[in-house]
């Protein structure tokens, strides 16, 4: 029995052993090949389209960097959580993708490299940048990440909806109440509602912007909430729901408002970019307009951006660098966003086809940001403004919930 | 299952010859486990209490706050929140599974055709990934879903306040049903088959046999269902994440502990606040237990 076993032991051995030098010698030789650099690059990947726009775009880069190659790995899932344990393991990819949301978490727990030392050393041009985007990833005076790309909201309009109610995209906020209860009387949307809105302060905020209200103040230290500018703002946004010319995603029993213009269960939408890719997948017998928003007192937007930034414990900044200058680069930004995935973040690269609805905006889109450890306040933010669209809640008492939430977070 | 063997047999054992070395290859035996236990479990435990005294954040420690964490839960209005859904939701579920897994566990243990066919099925939705149960679900009970359309409501029930938690108790009173079932079944087979004949002797029917007999005898089954279901209610996080994208909408009706935790550790990298809540968590759930454990345990032990 003992040396049945014992002579299984040593054939397995055997096995082993010839595997491992078959499988040494499969492996190219080390010496004879050209010494390259290789760059890990990480983001997440919203499509397949997104992911060959930027394999397409890390070809260009390796064309243009014969020593480099890059090892693009994406995650699938939930990004901040698997960034998380990679910077607290103190092994972070060389460059990544930094959603504005959690760029002041990142940047103020000191994961994220500052990257001024190595614009000045390169001489790196940070104008052509739209400023309000850059701004998204400065803190206190230093810069944390490059904006690959953005995108504000915009309206969409269903054509043939319009029509039937003889409207035109409303310019201003006067003429979308106008134009909503148009399509109402006409009965323009059988089996769903004018407009699609959300109890979603990622959607109110462009209004209340329009509105020369805001969030915070403007050096983000109190909340800035319970000003006439936001009730209004709140009162005209949710005003729609109360007076029967809007639902909401789930009363209109779809996803989200984009699926809404897609099944025609509403006229007007609010969305960004993103909504383009996924009519012309989805929906694309459904013909729509892309406008800018309706005009409040003032022009107003969010924009949601990322950028590319470094790693504080990056082994190779140097090598990072040349990958995340070229990728933000004229020419990286270029091959990125030509396919229309997203919209170019410098001035010098030439927004997609069809999407010039969108770069108007770029001057009054205030990021989507807020501050360091914001998330649970933007929870509540919305779990009040449901309750204020279900009618449980008046305004001021949502209101004042919002703000001390803020206040308890802002410390 | 363990559970269903009676005590005595396991403890009661005299000293006789040999026992030492059989001893020491049950220690052995035991090594391994043991120390993935204390490796994997009671070491971040530990650790978890102690991050939990300081505002600790991706990279590390940034300040000692004492219980300054414990009393920021105490006073935060959505950690409270999350608490009562929490217990709420408990409440609800508990029962419900327990009776769905005996229900499911007394007619798989039946004498009937394709009995195996029909433990199979029941157990089939414990094996389904509650993400894509969830996604499922979230079609069926859409506005213009099946659900409306077969009975006549007209209802976003995973949307609406009143319905959003009970819609999602119903749904994981279902899905964990089977795994209920299948302790159960353990346990229903360990009752000797001679005191139901003594039973239908003395001319008991099924009905009261099952009151009589079956249920009584399925006392240390219950413990053991009571404890891992609660357990598991108490934890419930993936089915309230995916209904309500983390916001814990709609107006905090799905916001649980665990949201609370995942929220404040991944997007808002406070881990020390985090710990904190989790250690909380850790507390109700061992007061729970040792509830649990002196209603029905101890007198099993006697």
């Amino acid at each position: 029995m003992r040396r049945a076993s014992l002579v299984v032991l040593a054939v397995l051995v055997g096995v082993v052993a010839i595997a491992g030098a078959q499988a040494r010698a499969l492996l190219p030789d080390k010496a004879s090949s050209v010494k390259k650099t290789t760059v890990t690059l990480t983001g997440w990947a919203s499509s397949p389209a997104e992911t060959a726009a930027l394999r397409t775009t890390i070809a260009g880069f390796e064309r243009s960097h014969p020593n480099f190659t890059v090892n693009y790995a994406p995650i699938n899932g939930d990004y901040p959580a698997a960034m998380l344990a990679k910077f607290a393991a103190r092994r972070p990819p060389d460059v990544f993708y930094v959603d504005s949301n959690v760029a002041p978490d990142w940047m103020s727990q000191g994961v994220l490299e500052p990257l001024d030392s190595l614009i000045k050393k390169n001489h790196y041009n940070v104008k052509p940048f739209f400023p309000r985007l850059l701004s998204a990833f400065k803190y206190k005076g230093h810069i944390y990440g490059l904006p690959k790309d953005w995108s504000p909201l915009a309206m969409e309009t269903n054509n043939a909806m319009l029509a039937k109610a003889g409207v035109k995209p409303p310019k201003t906020w006067a003429q979308l109440r106008t134009a909503a209860q148009k399509l109402k009387d006409a009965n323009a949307v059988p089996g769903g509602a004018p407009v699609c809105i959300d109890p979603d302060w990622a959607r109110l905020l462009a209004f209340v912007y329009q509105n020369k209200g805001s969030f915070l103040n403007a050096k983000k230290t109190a909340p800035a909430v319970k000003s006439a500018a936001v009730r209004q703002a709140v009162q005209f946004y949710a005003g729609f729901q109360s007076a029967g010319l809007a639902g909401t995603h789930d009363k209109l029993g779809v996803g989200w408002c984009g699926e809404a213009l897609g099944k025609e269960k509403a006229a007007i939408i609010f969305e960004g970019n993103w909504v383009v890719g996924y009519m012309s997948d989805t929906f694309p017998g459904v013909k729509y307009t892309i406008s800018p928003l309706p005009k409040g007192k003032v022009n107003g937007n969010l924009g949601f951006t990322v950028s590319y930034s470094i790693g504080k414990n990056t082994s190779n900044k140097k090598a990072a660098w040349t990958l995340l200058s070229y990728l933000v680069g004229k020419q990286g930004m270029h091959l990125w966003t030509q396919q229309g995935i997203a919209l170019p973040a410098r001035k010098d690269v030439a927004v997609p086809k069809g999407r010039s609805a969108f770069l108007k905006q770029a001057g009054y889109a205030h990021p989507w940001q807020f501050a360091p450890r914001f998330s649970k306040v933007i929870d509540t933010a919305n779990n009040e403004l449901t309750a204020y669209f279900q009618g449980k809640e008046s305004l001021d008492d949502m209101l004042n919930k919002i703000d001390s939430a803020a206040r308890d977070a802002l410390g | 299952m363990a559970i269903a063997v009676p005590k005595r047999r396991l403890f009661g054992r005299t000293k006789r010859p040999g026992s030492t070395r059989e001893a020491l290859v049950g220690y052995a035996f035991v090594f391994v486990p043991m120390a993935v236990f204390l490796l994997f479990f009671i070491y971040p435990i530990g650790y978890a209490v102690y991050i939990s005294r300081y505002d600790w954040g991706i990279l590390g420690p940034l300040e000692n706050l004492g219980w300054k964490n414990y009393s920021h839960l105490w006073h935060d209005t959505l950690f409270r929140r999350a608490i009562k859904n929490t217990i709420e939701y408990t409440v609800w579920v508990v029962p419900a599974q327990m009776a769905l897994g005996l229900l499911l566990a007394v007619v798989v243990n039946q004498r009937i055709k394709f009995r195996t066919f029909f433990r199979g099925a029941f157990y089939f939705p414990a094996l389904a990934s509650s993400a894509a149960i969830t996604s499922i679900a979230l079609y069926l009970l859409n506005i213009n879903g099946l659900f409306n359309k077969v009975f006549g409501f007209h209802r976003a029930w995973f949307y609406d306040t009143q319905t959003a938690l009970p819609a999602i108790t119903a749904l994981n009173a279902w899905t964990t049903s089977g795994t209920m079932m299948l302790f159960y079944l353990a346990a229903l087979q360990a009752i000797p088959t001679d005191v139901y004949e003594a039973a239908a002797i003395d001319g008991a029917g099924p009905w009261r046999q099952f009151w009589k007999i079956t249920f009584p005898l399925l006392k240390p089954g219950h413990f053991f269902v009571a404890v891992v279901s609660i357990i598991g209610a108490m934890k419930v996080f993936d089915q309230n994440y995916i209904v309500s994208r983390g916001t814990g909408g709609p107006d905090y009706a799905t916001y649980s502990v665990v949201l609370y935790i995942y929220n404040t550790a991944i997007k808002d990298s406070a881990l020390g606040l985090a710990a904190a809540a989790g250690v909380v968590l850790f507390i109700i759930i061992f007061l729970f237990t040792i509830v649990q454990w002196a209603l029905f345990g101890r007198q099993e032990a006697n």
